[in-house]
């Protein structure tokens, strides 16, 4: 298992369609980038691409960074789109970005496994990603 | 103009021939020069003698590095009217302005907030009777990337971040009972592409309440560097094309409305992805100049072009850095306008400017720290003498602005302005020996910046090619990794954090799919009651009109007239340019 986790872990990164903040998204791709992982910058793209992007390139984690708000909707639909795909269970979603704090819990209620604010450390990201990979197997 | 040089060449050239008398007394420099190194060597501590300059690291800040103490052999040479000057007059340092402030305030204008067009009519309204002075339209997402409302790419998207808009109709919605003939109206259209697609819509719209075009005061954004780089997209059309409509917007409203504010310069949001306070406004300069050499390239004279040409920038933490900033720029456009471009009306050889206070620089952490740091930056921009200012809400991080907020941040604008009385002085802080010292550097560093971009073929070819978005990523890891090792301190995150984090008690907004139903039903009913065979030949003329390069705004004009929307419009134009993907490097 020890020798497992430090396999290179390959995370997409993407962003709703009509996105148009990019910082975050950059911000994250780098830090993880130097945290050694593997990236897929997929950029704006719907939620059915997003999918079929994770689903071809074999990706173990998902991470969408969210500005603009249409998050509960277009997050659920991702959700939707992975069970749907037969990969939700061994991949794991995150979602970073401006969101309203109570809306964080409703969103792991929809499936996602971890929610960044704005402020997250790369320490704090990549940690967690390591965690969920392991448990995802 | 000489073709083969750059705009840097052509300026010192021009300022090496211009006799330079001296402010200071040579005999007095001379006698300071030695008494300076004594007080150095004997007074000052060696610690502080070794770091005598210091390089300050902050957000979006430049890295300039600073000396302990300046004093007049920092900027030895100085000549006051060729370098300082007077208010109002050439070279502009002080301010466009003979009165600055007390002729007229800054006009406060904050961003109109997100719902429907209804509810952004009252918002409007709202903060009008509260005191602002002027509209700034956000417009949402759907509306800013050129979709219309019932296309697949907008689920989730109508009305969360501004005003969804897809047809005249709402303009007019938008706009009912707010005077548009007396007060100055920005219309946020960011790109040059949706400039030409919502502008004609906006001015149907007056058309209709009877307004003449040349009576409406106001400003469209038309910048192709926000279409081309600082957005990210599902689709672009080629920087060379993008840049080319952009011109024809200013060449169209230039003559039929020509109060308007055709372009405003956004350095704001290019600066905010991720650049620093020099390269907001280098990328701005060069895309300026490339505007003029194309207009005065189709036959318009330099000053008719310029006369209405705005700026935008971003103000930031480094307090002098952004006074010295908007000082360094005001005399760096009018060297460019006068010595390069021959221009002869002062009007376009004034640096005008809307400021918003940095976003980025904003923390979710005990967001009512927000509130000083906002208030900081609006302090630089009136010390540094901006003509017009959005202060944003302290609940940046967490939502569009509430109504509380926003009042908050209009207040800080009245307390600055009616408070606290820096207004009654002109630039109070010409002939600090610091700030005239910063004022030269920065203005140094811009022109180098350009001459970097004139060198590489333009700015078109610096989108082009990826430099500029390369730079910005650079950037941002520079800054990320300048913040993550504490060497940038931000108070509550990094410096002193608090040992809990506590989410503040906000009010927050509930994004409404209602807004996105009821755009849909309207868009059914406009495509139902408009002539349809009208509205397509009118969208195939814009394509190809864009195809044989003819001005494109006037063909949006008449589709717009033909109830032609704004997903329609954009299709039209990519069909015409066709398709480009900018080089990510990460």
């Amino acid at each position: 298992m020890s020798q497992q986790d430090e396999k290179n872990i390959k995370v997409l990164l993407a962003q709703f369609p009509l996105e148009t903040h990019s910082r975050g998204m950059f911000t994250v791709a780098h830090m993880l980038r130097d945290a050694g992982m593997e990236i897929v910058l997929l950029g704006n793209a719907t939620p059915q691409q997003i999918i079929s992007a994770a689903a071809d390139e074999d990706v173990d984690v998902v991470g969408i960074s969210n500005y603009c708000g249409g998050h509960l909707l277009l997050g659920g639909d991702i959700i939707n789109e992975a069970k749907q795909k037969g990969i939700k269970e061994r991949t794991a979603f995150l979602m970073g970005g401006v969101l309203p704090p109570a809306d964080m819990p409703r969103l792991k209620e929809l499936g996602f496994d971890a929610i960044f604010e704005p402020g997250a450390t790369q320490e704090e990201i990549s940690s967690c990603i390591r965690e969920l990979t392991k448990a995802k197997g | 103009m000489d073709e083969g040089k750059t705009t840097k060449q052509i300026l010192e050239e021009e300022l090496r021939g211009r006799k330079r008398i001296p402010f200071y007394n040579p005999e007095v420099l001379q006698k300071m020069r030695g008494e300076f190194e004594q007080w150095k060597n004997t007074t000052v501590r060696e610690a502080d003698r070794e770091n005598w300059y210091v390089t300050p690291h902050t957000t979006l800040g430049s890295e300039i590095p600073r000396a302990l103490l300046f004093t007049p052999l920092d900027n030895a040479d100085l000549d006051y009217a060729e370098d300082i000057g007077f208010s109002g007059q050439e070279p502009f340092t002080r301010g466009v302005h003979p009165n600055m402030y007390r002729g007229r305030a800054f006009t406060m204008r904050q961003l109109s907030s997100a719902g429907s067009p209804e509810y952004v009519n009252g918002r409007i309204k709202f903060l009008l009777e509260h005191g602002a002075t002027g509209v700034n339209l956000a417009l949402d997402l759907a509306t800013v990337q050129m979709f219309d409302s019932d296309e697949p790419e907008a689920r989730g998207q109508v009305g969360t971040v501004g005003v969804p808009i897809d047809c005249v109709e709402d303009m007019e919605i938008i706009f009912k009972d707010v005077p548009i003939d007396k007060l100055s109206v920005s219309i946020v259209t960011h790109y040059p592409r949706n400039t030409a697609i919502l502008f004609p819509m906006y001015l149907i719209m007056a058309e209709r309440r009877g307004i003449p075009w040349d009576k409406l005061p106001g400003s469209v954004q038309n910048d192709f560097i926000m279409e081309n780089v600082v957005r990210n997209a599902c689709e672009y059309i080629p920087p060379k094309d993008c840049f080319k409509v952009q011109c024809d917007n200013i060449e169209f409203i230039r003559k039929e409305v020509p109060l308007w504010n055709y372009v405003t310069l956004n350095g704001y949001n290019l600066r905010e992805m991720g650049t620093s306070g020099v390269t907001e406004m280098s990328i701005a300069l060069a895309n300026a100049i490339g505007i003029l050499k194309e207009l005065t390239g189709r036959g318009y004279d330099a000053d008719w072009v310029a006369a209405r040409l705005a700026f935008f920038w971003s103000p930031a933490n480094d307090f002098f850095e952004e006074v010295a900033r908007l000082r360094a720029i005001r005399r760096l456009w009018y060297r460019i306008m006068k010595y390069r471009f021959g221009a002869q009306n002062p009007r376009s050889m004034w640096m005008r400017c809307h400021v918003q206070t940095s976003g980025v620089s904003l923390r979710r952490e005990e967001p009512y720290n927000n509130v000083i740091r906002s208030a900081y930056h609006a302090l630089a921009a009136v010390l540094g003498g901006a003509q017009s200012m959005h202060v944003d809400g302290f609940d940046e991080a967490y939502r569009v602005p509430s109504e509380e907020s926003s009042l908050l941040a209009l207040r800080t604008q009245q307390i600055i302005e009616a408070e606290t009385q820096v207004t009654q002085v002109v630039d109070p802080l010409g002939g600090s020996f610091y700030v005239e010292a910063l004022t030269n550097e920065i203005e140094r560093r811009i022109l180098d910046e350009v001459d970097e971009i004139e060198r590489m073929g333009g700015i078109t070819e610096a989108v082009d090619t990826g430099w500029l978005h390369r730079k910005v990523t650079d950037f941002i890891r520079h800054e990320m990794r300048m913040v993550d090792n504490d060497d940038i301190k931000i108070a509550g995150y990094n410096y002193f954090p608090a040992p809990e984090h506590e989410l503040p008690e906000l009010k927050l907004q509930e994004t409404s799919v209602e807004i996105e139903d009821q755009m849909k039903a309207k868009l059914q009913r406009i495509r139902q009651q408009r002539d349809n065979e009208k509205a397509s030949s009118c969208l195939n003329a814009l394509t190809q009109a864009a195809k044989r390069g003819d001005n494109v705004t006037y063909y949006c004009l008449d589709a717009a007239r033909a109830g032609a929307t704004e997903g329609e419009m954009r299709r039209a134009f990519t069909e015409a340019y066709g398709s480009w993907r900018p080089s990510i490097f990460v």
